[in-house]
């Protein structure tokens, strides 16, 4: 006993001195490539400056104050969340009606599920250049096939004018990120006991009474997941809305991350830049938070 | 109430014949058991009364009516899953109330129904809680309470006790007793265990690769095993099977012979098997020796496992406090009256005509 009790705390001591050694290299990488951008956009907000160059005066809180004072910086937040909120639901009705139907036992499941993955698979500039020619309003496929079916009498100019560009950023968020769900959700509805479903309808459940009463509620906790975490992605997504619309016609599909850009690189002004990109980055600490707190207890 | 059928019913998967010629007529208020080993049909009989599979062939009747074609919500039966298959996102009590939420009974209706079977599986306490927060035997009873909860014609149970331990086991077994007695109402129990099966039922049904072996009293089942499989399935340990020959008055194997009342047996000379009980196989007196091989002492009583001359390995069940040392040669007897014959084949049937001269006093345990 004396042996023990008199080791025991050295071995601990060991134990722990190993483990901040093991630990330190993640921490060191982790600042360098977290902490110090971070800081470094914090500090960088606070000067005007000109991109080329890096130079610039200390101007304070000017920055902020042209965020809260301008039209820009509120223009791009709610194109953001139009989109985000647009481009999400539409991945998560595709996402889980699809998953419902691949768990269906159908004879082309296998071949279904590889190639549902496709669109999460592909570069986004391939997609985007395809979609582009696709939406075309001289030669493009959607037109032409719309105005074949008769939907269309005159070719639409799909993304160079509103509310037409922003649907179609929509569309195509929404294409390529839904597999994301569907895998997810997929992965969920295997779990799900059969047992709960002939308990549902010997206890008289339809189908549609089935699905609220057993498949809803067994989706929740990964739905909540996957609602956040897409919700996280898409507020900051850069390369497919940038590559489609440019943020355009005029602004009207300018997100916050096009902004942070567009003003960085195109109007060279990196403080006022900093500054927005700290904006952005607070609302998002909000989804974060939320999302800690939803799957922090478990 | 309701007395359920099923003629000639065949079920198969593909190219596997899961079950064939089943006919099986349980009566109103009855308490069955489909007993047998994994694999032998009966859960999927009962999955085809509470309309989950549909059969191949044959007809399921429940209450007069043929119900091949009715789906499980309109058959007016309710199922107790081994996995209990409780809806986790929902109270106990909305547990409980899902089946009559689903027949669009009132909310004032429903809460009395619920409070009723609450009362009657002493749930009281627990209504409020999900059933993730409840134990095993806990959620056991809420099982049986939305089984319940609804009044159905027959209620099937499926391996319910199989996840509880030992003692819950024998706890619940008792309240299930208890509980059939109360309602009156027809039961369709699966299970795997015997003991189950004899000490629940009114009727045993014993399965096996897809046939249904025997369907009678769990005394006939003991006493009067229709069959090989039957006689070796039913009983702990399981009756014991020496092949040998039939001559005149007596039963050969090698250097032993057993003196028979020929009378008692349906058999031709020749090739056959006897069956004894370990209860019924006695040491220290008779004319066939045979060695110890090994003493499981129980407590109550004790098991030993001999060998006659030639090999054959036998049990006998005597009572505890025996001095009886492994390697010692005794002589044992078989009582005469509780021989069984059989033909010789795997699922020989038995060859004794006197239907009531095997019967033996079970002994409790």
């Amino acid at each position: 006993m004396t042996v023990a009790t008199t080791n025991t705390p050295l071995l601990e001591r060991q134990y722990a001195r190993l483990g901040a050694l093991l630990i330190a290299p993640t921490i060191v990488v982790f600042s360098l490539v977290i902490v110090y951008p971070l800081l470094a956009a914090i500090y960088l907000s606070l000067f005007s400056i000109y991109t080329p160059t890096l130079e610039g005066d200390f101007v304070g809180f000017a920055n902020y104050w042209d965020l809260l004072s301008g039209r820009e910086f509120w223009n791009s937040l709610r194109v953001t969340l139009v989109w985000t909120v647009g481009t999400l639901s539409l991945q998560i009705v595709l996402g889980v009606g699809m998953a419902l139907l691949l768990h269906q036992n159908i004879w082309f499941r296998s071949l279904a599920r590889s190639l549902v993955l496709f669109p999460y698979f592909l570069s986004t500039v391939v997609a985007v250049l395809v979609w582009r020619w696709l939406f075309n309003d001289l030669y493009g496929a959607m037109n032409h096939g719309l105005m074949q079916l008769g939907i269309l009498d005159m070719p639409l100019d799909w993304l160079g004018s509103m509310p037409n560009a922003m649907i179609g950023v929509i569309l195509v968020g929404a294409w390529k990120y839904f597999p994301f769900v569907v895998i997810a959700v997929l992965a969920r509805l295997q779990t799900i006991p059969d047992h709960l479903y002939e308990a549902a309808r010997i206890d008289g459940a339809g189908p549609i009474a089935r699905f609220w009463d057993v498949t809803l509620p067994q989706l929740r906790s990964v739905l909540v997941v996957i609602i956040l975490l897409r919700a996280i992605w898409d507020f900051k997504e850069f390369d497919l809305i940038y590559l489609l619309t440019g943020g355009g016609p005029v602004t009207s599909t300018q997100t916050l991350s096009l902004l942070v850009y567009q003003e960085a690189f195109a109007l060279n002004q990196m403080g006022q830049a900093a500054a927005y990109s700290v904006g952005m980055m607070l609302v998002m600490l909000v989804f974060m938070l939320v999302y800690l707190r939803k799957t922090g207890g478990r | 109430m309701a007395d359920v059928t099923l003629k000639n019913v065949r079920k198969s998967f593909g190219t596997f014949t899961a079950l064939e010629n089943l006919d099986i007529e349980i009566r109103s208020g009855e308490f069955v058991a489909l007993l047998g080993p994994s694999g032998c049909g009966k859960s999927t009989t009962l999955r085809m009364l509470a309309g989950l599979e549909f059969p191949s062939a044959g007809e399921i009747s429940i209450d007069g009516r043929v119900v091949n074609d009715v789906a499980p919500g309109k058959r007016d039966i309710a199922m107790v899953f081994q996995s209990y298959a409780l809806y986790p996102h929902m109270t106990v009590g909305q547990n409980i109330a899902y089946p009559l939420r689903k027949r669009g009974v009132p909310k004032d209706e429903r809460a009395a129904a619920v409070q009723k079977a609450a009362e009657l599986l002493q749930l009281e306490p627990l209504l409020d809680r999900k059933p993730a927060q409840l134990s095993g035997g806990q959620q056991q009873r809420v099982a049986l309470g939305r089984a319940l909860v609804r009044e159905p014609k027959v209620f099937l149970l499926d391996e319910p006790l199989s996840n509880l331990d030992a003692k819950l086991r024998s706890y619940m077994r008792a309240e299930l007793i208890e509980l059939h007695r109360r309602l009156g109402k027809t039961m369709v129990y699966v299970t795997h265990d015997q003991l189950e099966a004899m000490t629940m039922a009114d009727r045993i049904a014993v399965m096996h690769g897809g046939r249904l072996q025997q369907f009678d009293t769990p005394d006939a089942v003991y006493n009067r095993p229709a069959n090989r499989f039957v006689a070796s399935f039913i009983g702990t340990p399981s009756m014991n099977q020496i092949e040998g020959t039939l001559a005149g008055d007596t039963f050969t194997r090698g250097a032993m012979t057993v003196p028979l009342d020929r009378a008692r047996f349906a058999a031709e000379d020749g090739p056959c098997v006897m069956g004894v009980r370990p209860e019924a196989v006695t040491i220290g007196t008779g004319h066939v020796a045979a060695t110890i091989r090994l003493v499981e002492n129980t407590g109550h009583e004790l098991i030993v496992s001999l060998a006659l001359e030639d090999g054959t390995r036998l049990l006998s069940r005597v009572e505890a406090g025996r001095r009886l040392s492994i390697g010692q040669t005794v002589q044992i007897t078989f009582e005469p009256d509780a021989i069984h014959l059989f033909a010789p084949e795997d699922d020989g049937a038995r060859l004794n005509t006197d239907e009531d001269a095997s019967v033996i006093p079970m002994r409790s345990h």
